[in-house]
């Protein structure tokens, strides 16, 4: 009984570290809070949603949905942060604007789906069960860990060993600097809005799965849960996101089944709020990174 | 006159409440502290007065009081762990705090109603009262900013170490911070449980958070005009775009990014920066031609 809550823990852990890498990933190139990441994973699940009621294959929906949302955080970025960030001092503008693109996003898919709680038709995913060593565990949750492992593997290896990857850090360093080195800053905030956008838009898939539910404001509970993972981890840390999205999934799963339902968010806030308190930049937060969003 | 009052007088209401929560916010924000703790604040003063209220004898009025100490009570010793943190973890902390409250809100079934909050609070609160606390509030706002505690809370947003090589002592400035923002929070979160009769946590979720936010920065953050903008806009919006039936939201959040896109600083910090810029060009050109008139006399 305990290993299967951990086994449940650790699948909608990893869909928390797909939906918070897109985040962390922006704050820590551009140092700004996405508030309208939360539409972009809702987004992904409509599209895929949408394209399979057409009658496309749903690998082919999945793909397509992650380009689409791909483009709608390149399209955030030029209309919501763009201008901003030349001005500079752009945290808090950058905080409204995204809500308004979020606004837009969410308004938009409430009016395609006559706010109405939509469900993936029966047999888009094949619905079998293993027994492995005792654990219960569903065709679903072996892709889902190891598409998100496969994901991840492949972000670490291009933020580490491609050229992409290091102007990236680059530029998350210092972007001024970066510049004179002939990185194309913007370039690299348009790649890393599209990982993240598409990163996010696959999340919103396997949650839309996993829970066979989809709704317009299906975005808002994981971008609470994308800011306790992303600042236990380490803003911007792309290793303590992920230690930090399988904590907060096994922690959840384990607090749902052995302690009183109602207090579910009060112990997993407190092991937060703990958290801060003991390493006030996070578990994998580098000590001498000054977290910005105060300044003027 | 009076026939426009009462068409709009839940907007202007709502408007009042809006403007003494934007104040919590940005006292906060103002001393360099990125709390979103007023969610949580205000949640306590008002369960705090809508119990009292309800289930004792004790006065109204005192126990807005009681909800205003317990919220900057609160606020204080929120303050003493927090002082630690910086920036977006400081937002994230009290953001922990606000869910940790709501939580126990839901959770305490017996005395706060659960999810269902309590109803049938006394309404013993009406538009003139609001109006005569914002004034207040915006009176002592009004003087923390002229007083030199509000130019250290500058100090402290603008660059935190110079300040403390200054000898400002940063940790008790942010504890003041937080016991003010906690205060007045917590007296319109009592004001509101006596205004709108019924309240349940799900007031003060993500959504509280989100809108309090919105109206400070959108407004400005550090004049007194900038909570005041913030929520005119906010309270405004929605009836504008009242025609556009189910596009209204699609069409506040452009609103939002083209308002912020172009201003900033927020639209009331834009203003007030508008007219001291426009008075000190008229002084310097006072004084220039002060000097010119002196130099003719002296060359004659």
């Amino acid at each position: 009984m305990l290993s299967q809550q951990i086994l449940n823990g650790l699948v909608s852990g990893s869909v928390y570290a797909l939906f918070s890498l897109g985040f962390t990933l922006i704050f820590g190139v551009q140092k700004l809070l996405n508030f309208a990441h939360g539409a972009t994973f809702m987004a992904g699940a409509f599209i895929a949603y949408y394209c399979t009621i057409s009658g496309l294959p749903f690998v082919m929906a999945i793909g397509f949905s992650m380009l689409a949302t791909g483009l709608i955080a390149i399209l955030i970025d030029l209309i919501a942060f763009r201008t901003l960030r030349k001005r500079g001092n752009a945290e808090f503008p950058a905080l409204v604007s995204s809500i308004g693109v979020d606004l837009i996003l969410v308004s938009i898919a409430q009016q395609v789906s006559n706010t109405q709680v939509l469900n993936f038709p029966f047999g888009t995913f094949p619905i079998q069960f293993y027994d492995v060593f005792g654990l219960r565990i569903s065709l679903l949750q072996i892709v889902i860990l190891a598409t998100v492992a496969v994901l991840v593997a492949a972000l670490i290896f291009y933020l580490k060993k491609t050229t992409f990857g290091r102007q990236v850090r680059a530029v998350a360093t210092n972007e001024r600097a970066a510049a004179l080195l002939g990185v194309n800053a913007q370039s690299v905030y348009l790649q890393t809005f599209f990982i993240a956008g598409a990163l996010a838009g696959l999340a919103g898939v396997l949650i839309g799965l996993l829970f066979n539910s989809i709704q317009f404001m299906m975005g808002e509970p994981y971008m609470l849960r994308a800011f306790v993972v992303v600042v236990i981890g380490g803003l911007g840390s792309v290793q303590g996101a992920i230690v930090a999205s399988l904590l907060l999934g096994v922690t959840q799963s384990l607090a749902v089944a052995y302690l009183p339902s109602g207090l579910t968010d009060a112990i997993i806030f407190g092991l937060l709020f703990l958290v801060l308190l003991v390493r006030p930049n996070g578990l994998f937060g580098d000590i001498n990174a000054v977290a910005g969003g105060t300044r003027q | 006159m009076i026939q426009m009052y009462y068409a709009y007088q839940p907007i202007i209401d709502f408007f009042l409440l809006s403007v003494g929560f934007g104040y919590s916010q940005q006292i906060a924000l103002r001393a360099g502290v990125f709390s979103i703790g007023t969610a949580g604040f205000a949640a306590l003063g008002s369960y705090c007065v809508a119990i009292l209220a309800t289930k004792t004898g004790v006065p109204i009025f005192l126990t807005v009081i009681l909800g205003t100490v317990l919220a900057a009570a609160v606020g204080g010793l929120l303050a003493l762990p927090l002082a630690r943190l910086r920036g977006a973890f400081q937002a994230i902390a009290t953001l922990a705090f606000v869910q940790i409250i709501l939580s126990l809100l839901l959770y305490g079934e017996g005395f706060t109603g659960g999810a269902l909050g309590i109803v049938g609070i006394p309404r013993e609160v009406n538009t003139w009262i609001l109006l005569i606390m914002v004034g207040l509030i915006m009176y002592v706002m009004w003087n923390i900013g002229r007083s030199g505690m509000g130019r250290v809370f500058n100090a402290l947003r603008q660059e935190e170490s110079v300040a403390s090589s200054l000898g400002v002592n940063i940790g008790k400035y942010h504890i003041i911070a937080f016991i003010i923002s906690g205060a007045i929070a917590g007296l319109f979160g009592g004001l509101q449980s006596l205004y709108t009769f019924q309240i349940e946590p799900h007031n003060y979720g993500f959504h509280f958070i989100v809108n309090m936010l919105t109206i400070v920065i959108l407004g400005g953050r550090t004049t007194l005009l900038g909570p005041i903008m913030g929520a005119l806009i906010m309270a405004i919006l929605p009836e504008i775009a009242r025609p556009l039936a189910e596009n209204r939201q699609a069409v506040n959040g452009v609103i939002l990014i083209l308002v912020i896109t172009f201003l900033p600083n927020g639209v009331g910090d834009e203003i007030v920066f508008w007219f001291r810029r426009r008075k000190q060009a008229r002084q310097q050109q006072k004084r220039a031609s002060d000097k010119e008139g002196n130099d003719a006399v002296t060359s004659s």
